[in-house]
């Protein structure tokens, strides 16, 4: 599978702060890549540096064979990005911000008007075409902010933290629509994000810490690294003290153990305390809080 | 060219829709009419009528007509720089709410980002002064109508020229600026002071020769003293058919800056116009320099 993004050896610095500090990984085409860090943690400057907006101190960086800093107008045409707050003209209608927008990627006349009417089914703000932007909700801006990512139906679709904020229903209806694009068009998906559930979807992730890589892995082989296994028995069976930690919930009682191999052993040698049991895998959460010791509203998790 | 054309369209849009653009855009014009409406028109005028020797009658009309086309060209002066300023406001707004970065990450280039701005301030400038210069004329016209047909064309050219003086001093000051408070900052300092220093709020020939002699370096006096020049020119002709005496009339253009002087010499009406063009040429050019050293960094 041909790379769409690579990087390596990735630097910048603003001022004494070390934003990037040695940043190496690759995305390969049509899969979610999942880009993972706290706030702060150089998620933001990488998409800035990859999208061609600011300079690299040190590294390679290649997006569809091209560099950012000299080859900006080939990535241009290739990328779409879904900014963490929304840049369009808040005073201007919808209809407005997207044409002045398709027609930075040459789509005008017949083109846009048809561009436009395909995303505004897709997306569903057919009635919100003559709203002025800013009176919009939260959640009707952020779908036009997708729809101006696509207007140019990219190759590369860049989501930093798409959908924070949003209702569930709104989250669910961005992610149908992006999902269906991935398989229709085989777009490549690169994502930040502060929920967990959406970066378990993921075909890859990268876990950064203080601009570094401090995890990757597919979601996985993480939790499998990271996050342990968790044997959940119901009924209310009294069990012994097996050395793992035990955690009493409202009709079961759930063990933490470090992999499935050990809840294997675990029911093996004491097959008479299970009868209705359930083995879960340790979940993203578990995973970024065991890899960075922060929980990702940027608090210190340990 | 159709990116570039989009772009400005978006431009004028973004700042006829944004009332705190428009209206900051506005303050300055009519704070002037609201002055000059309650009391400088009435200073000038008895300044006129006390300066005329004794027994010496004149039509009120002719003194109205000369304090209206001073009036006038006050406004037009001060409006032509501090509306562009306002205008070009959006070249920072773009960049303190984020939308600079979803114009850059397309394939459009910097330089036609850069023109569409520059561009679309002085477009929509154009449309605030020349309503200016459209109120101001029918003003004119109730107090006192000695202007030519050549008059009214070469204070149009003026105000063209003044509005890109504005439009590309504006373009350099704020291509270095990325907040709203820095914005502020430099709107509030440019339409408390450009007034003054042009000659609008107050005659330069009242000021001492060394503050004279440093305002006479700077291109936006010359700008004010065509527009006087332009808008009095037929009040002087006419003062002169009805036995005002040279010496007189001298004496009046002097006062009020029809007559400006670089270093003991009188500057005329075409090295008037050629400083004009000069400043709009160089700060133009400034701008396009900026883009080309600052190129790729100011992407942040």
């Amino acid at each position: 599978m041909e790379n769409v993004i690579e990087i390596r050896d990735l630097y910048k610095s603003f001022g004494t702060v070390r934003a990037v500090d040695g940043l190496s990984f690759r995305v390969k085409s049509g899969e979610l890549f999942a880009f993972l860090g706290v706030n702060g943690a150089g998620k933001s400057t990488t998409i800035s540096i990859l999208s061609g907006q600011l300079k690299k101190d040190a590294g390679e960086v290649s997006v569809f064979g091209h560099d950012p800093a000299r080859e900006k107008a080939a990535i241009a045409r290739r990328i779409g990005v879904v900014f963490q707050t929304s840049a369009l003209d808040q005073m201007l209608t919808v209809r407005d911000n997207l044409r002045s927008r398709a027609a930075l990627y040459g789509i005008t006349g017949e083109a846009f008007v048809k561009r436009l009417s395909e995303l505004s089914e897709l997306l569903s703000f057919t009635d919100l075409l003559d709203r002025t932007l800013g009176k919009l909700s939260g959640g009707q801006r952020r779908r036009i902010d997708v729809a101006r990512a696509l207007l140019h139906s990219p190759d590369l679709l860049i989501l930093d933290e798409p959908t924070t904020g949003l209702d569930p229903q709104t989250r669910r209806q961005l992610w149908n629509v992006v999902n269906d694009l991935r398989k229709k068009t085989e777009m490549t998906v690169f994502l930040t994000t502060h929920y967990m559930e959406e970066a378990a979807d993921a075909d890859y992730i990268v876990i950064l810490d203080a601009g570094k890589i401090a995890a990757e892995g597919t979601p996985l082989e993480l939790k499998n690294r990271y996050a342990g296994d968790y044997l959940t028995v119901y009924g209310d069976a009294e069990l012994p003290d097996f050395g793992y930690p035990v955690e009493k919930i409202r009709d079961a009682v759930r063990i933490t153990l470090p992999d499935t191999g050990a809840a294997t052993e675990l029911i093996l040698s004491h097959p008479e305390l299970f009868r209705d049991y359930e083995i879960t895998k340790g979940k993203m959460d578990d995973v970024f809080l065991s890899v960075t010791g922060k929980d990702l509203t940027g608090g210190d998790g340990r | 060219m159709k990116r570039f054309f989009e772009l400005t369209r978006r431009d004028l849009k973004v700042f006829f829709k944004d009332k705190g653009l428009f209206i900051s855009a506005m303050i300055t014009p009519i704070l002037l009419l609201v002055l000059y409406a309650t009391f400088l028109a009435r200073v000038y005028k008895d300044s006129f009528f006390a300066a005329l020797p004794d027994g010496f009658t004149v039509d009120p009309k002719i003194i109205d007509a000369t304090v209206a086309g001073q009036l006038i060209s006050s406004l037009l002066a001060v409006s032509c720089v501090t509306v562009s300023f306002c205008a070009n406001l959006l070249m920072i707004s773009d960049k303190a709410n984020g939308s600079i970065r979803d114009l850059t990450i397309t394939p459009v280039k910097r330089s036609t980002l850069a023109g569409a701005y520059y561009f679309a301030s002085a477009a929509s400038t154009l449309i605030v002064t020349f309503a200016a210069l459209a109120f101001g004329l029918g003003y004119i016209a109730t107090q006192g109508w000695y202007l030519a047909a050549s008059d009214v064309f070469l204070v149009i050219l003026d105000v063209f020229l003044l509005t890109l003086f504005g439009t590309a001093l504006s373009s350099c000051l704020h291509f270095f600026l990325s907040t709203n408070g820095q914005a502020s900052a430099v709107g509030t300092v440019v339409s408390a002071g450009y007034g003054f220093i042009c000659g609008a709020y107050m005659p330069i020939s009242n000021f001492g020769a060394g503050l004279r002699r440093v305002l006479s370096f700077l291109p936006g006096t010359y700008g004010t003293s065509l527009l006087k020049n332009h808008l009095l020119g037929g009040v002087f002709d006419e003062m002169s058919a009805v036995g005002f005496t040279d010496e007189a009339i001298t004496g009046i253009r002097e006062s009020i800056d029809c007559r400006l002087f670089f270093y003991g010499r009188e500057v005329t009406e075409p090295a008037m116009f050629a400083i004009l063009l000069g400043a709009v040429l160089f700060f133009t050019g400034l701008f396009v320099l900026f883009h080309v050293v600052f190129k790729g960094e100011k992407a942040k």
